[in-house]
């Protein structure tokens, strides 16, 4: 089971420049990322029934870490609050 | 006196019924039980000498069917192999590592036919190289499990790409 947060939903573009999370080309806030990193990664949609998910711990290059748009399926936690 | 009897009949079938279902393991449990032993012999200890090692690469074969087919590009492995194949292939990866630990997690069994399991889990890999390099990787795995001679043995093992960047 992996614990991911979701940053973008289907539809939604995603990208990362410079370590900062874009989404519609617009930079997302992302104060629970405690240490910042470089990742890059070119624009890409996020596919029908499926959400983006990215993990808070990004010090490590992004070969290392495990994200991606999922099936919305494939969830089975639900929001807390 | 023919009540008394009936009440014993009656008990005596309960009785049998839960002996049953407590000491004969049921299908589900004995697939889970092949994936713990799996977990035992690929796992390894600084400490395991040659003896325990031919021993586990012998008894990891037991566990496959006489083909498996297998989708793992992590690992370049794509395409059917046999018993023996695994084996090697398991002691060869095995010489590479000084400790390993694999673990399953969240097994979802269900059987679309008699003599079939098709099992979803996720599999994590943890242990230290030859050089000490430490490792941990985790997989979703997608096994199918054909019973043969009254033997869960596994038929298919397929990396599930769960994240697609």
């Amino acid at each position: 089971m992996l614990l991911k947060r979701v940053v973008a939903q289907e539809g939604e573009q995603v990208e990362f420049r410079g370590g900062r999370l874009l989404v519609d080309g617009k930079e997302l806030k992302e104060p629970y990322v405690q240490y910042p990193c470089q990742w890059n990664l070119s624009p890409r949609r996020v596919e029908k029934d499926c959400v983006y998910v990215v993990g808070d711990n990004r010090n490590m290059p992004i070969e290392n870490h495990h994200f991606g748009q999922t099936l919305k399926s494939r969830i089975i936690g639900v929001p807390l609050w | 006196m023919k009540i008394k009897y009936l009440l014993v009949g009656a008990l005596i079938v309960v009785v049998g019924i839960v002996l049953a279902i407590t000491l004969i393991p049921s299908q589900e449990k004995r697939v889970k039980r092949q994936f713990h032993l799996l977990s035992e012999w690929v796992s390894k200890s600084p400490e395991e000498n040659a003896f325990t090692m031919l021993q586990k690469m012998k008894n990891i074969g037991t566990l496959f069917d006489e083909h498996c087919e297998m989708k793992i590009p992590d690992q370049s492995l794509s395409g059917s192999y046999t018993r023996q194949e695994v084996s090697t292939y398991a002691g060869s990866a095995r010489s590479y590592v000084s400790q390993l630990d694999l673990n399953f997690y969240d097994l979802g069994i269900v059987f679309p036919e008699k003599e079939i399991a098709r099992v979803n889990l996720t599999a994590r890999l943890t242990g230290r190289s030859t050089a000490g390099e430490r490792m941990d990787e985790t997989r979703e795995l997608e096994c199918v499990l054909r019973k043969i001679d009254k033997q869960w043995l596994f038929s298919q093992i397929e990396v599930i790409e769960v994240l697609k960047k």
